[in-house]
């Protein structure tokens, strides 16, 4: 099944996969509203679903990738896109996605893609697959906490690291006290702690502060 | 093209010096140990290292951490064995070509010129290794961070003294709060984290990366 905002696009993949032997294109929507519709009303078996990482909006192409993920575990899902940088490839790994293919790579090579997928192997085809590394790298980063924090935060964070009050910390980025009791909330919020201690100890742990040993 | 050669045995080292002399590279420096690797690559910055793991000090990854941004352009990494989760970390670590003594000292000199004209080298079977295990590593970020998600700033911080050994009593004395809570918060954190003892608890926890051990 593919999902790709482009009409032209979408016919030409419908096409290729359909003139690929032992491949059918099963269903091809624009949209990830639609998608899920029409995934549901699949009575195939394991299939592979082709999502093109430019779905704008709010339903975005990791949205959907999640979505499908949590819904449909059985499917195949694979990340499509020109020239994607690692870390959005990171990011597509991380929210489910089974593997990547460029769509800047041959014909042949974009079906055997699609013909290897469903393994326990990670499929990456096109530029991408020389940064496997890197999209690891990527994975492990995001799997920190920290990495959910607004870069607001993240500056809030790193000067109370230096053991300032919430006014010393306000003076210092030019905002309020009242903003910086706000953000301290948040963060302690999202990572999940009950006090600024305990946030620090998670920030140095994935290195985003770094805390003296010697107090 | 300059070299940096690191193996423990004498053998193995002639044996990598020979290929990179035939591949027209030349070794400025050779080392027996992590330390000593660590230290040439910082003293001669060569563009290549050829990495052996088995190392008598630490595994030859510490020379890589060791050196971070500073790794030579081109790093070979040659082993006793290879998995899916070691050449994944040589990839991560920067790692261009990975090959295993058994198979791949014969044709050394072709790896070698290929590494440094930046193409990266490992057999078709290792690669698919390594893809399974960034899956494996993909799948398991993605469920560490849901589960995460979904625990209160209470029962993370049980979570974390459960792995630190703590007991139940111990627990309770530390957080200021009843033996009794401290249950709660334990059955609370086995459902979450979908297990039925302690010790399951503490190794799905830290598979998941949500405690360290």
């Amino acid at each position: 099944m593919v999902v790709e905002p482009f009409a032209v696009v979408r016919a030409g993949l419908v096409r290729t996969i359909d003139a690929s032997p032992g491949l059918e294109a099963l269903a091809s929507v624009a949209s990830a509203d639609e998608a899920m519709v029409v995934v549901d009303r699949l009575r195939r078996g394991r299939s592979v679903i082709l999502v093109a990482m430019g779905l704008a909006g709010e339903q975005d192409a990791y949205w959907l990738i999640r979505a499908l993920r949590e819904r449909f575990p059985g499917h195949v899902i694979l990340g499509m896109g020109a020239n994607a940088d690692p870390n959005a490839i990171s990011r597509a790994l991380f929210t489910g996605a089974d593997g990547f293919v460029d769509k800047n790579v041959e014909v042949e090579e974009f079906v055997a893609a699609i013909q290897a997928s469903g393994g326990d192997e990670v499929v990456i085809v096109g530029p991408a697959a020389a940064s496997v590394g890197t999209i690891a790298e990527g994975i492990e980063r995001r799997r920190s906490p920290t990495f959910r924090l607004t870069r607001r935060e993240r500056e809030v964070l790193v000067v109370a690291s230096e053991g300032l009050t919430a006014r010393e910390i306000a003076d210092r980025l030019g905002v309020r006290e009242r903003t910086v009791t706000t953000h301290l909330a948040r963060i302690y919020g999202k990572l999940g702690v009950g006090n600024r201690l305990a946030a620090l100890r998670l920030a140095a742990r994935s290195g985003l502060v770094s805390i003296s040993q010697d107090e | 093209m300059r070299a940096v050669v690191v193996a423990a045995h004498r053998t193995v080292r002639g044996v990598i010096e020979l290929a990179c002399r035939e591949a027209g590279v030349t070794v400025v420096e050779r080392a027996e140990t992590a330390a000593a690797a660590t230290e040439a690559c910082r003293s001669s910055k060569p563009e290549l290292l050829v990495l052996d793991l088995e190392l008598p000090d630490a595994d030859g990854f510490r020379v890589l951490t060791d050196l971070g941004d500073g790794c030579p352009r081109s790093v070979l990494v040659l082993a006793d064995r290879a998995d899916g989760d070691l050449v994944l970390r040589a990839l991560r670590l920067g790692a261009r070509g990975y090959v295993t003594k058994a198979e791949g000292l014969r044709d050394l000199a072709a790896t070698i010129r290929r590494v440094v004209a930046g193409e990266r080298v490992m057999t078709p079977a290792h690669e698919k290794d390594a893809m399974g295990a960034l899956g494996r590593m993909a799948r398991r970020a993605r469920e560490g961070a849901d589960v995460e998600a979904g625990l209160t700033p209470r029962e993370r911080q049980v979570l974390e003294l459960l792995g630190g050994g703590f007991t139940i009593g111990q627990i309770a004395s530390r957080l200021g709060i009843s033996p009794r809570t401290v249950e709660t918060h334990v059955a609370k954190l086995y459902r979450k984290l979908g297990v039925r003892t302690r010790v399951q608890a503490i190794s799905r926890a830290a598979t998941l990366g949500l405690v360290d051990l």
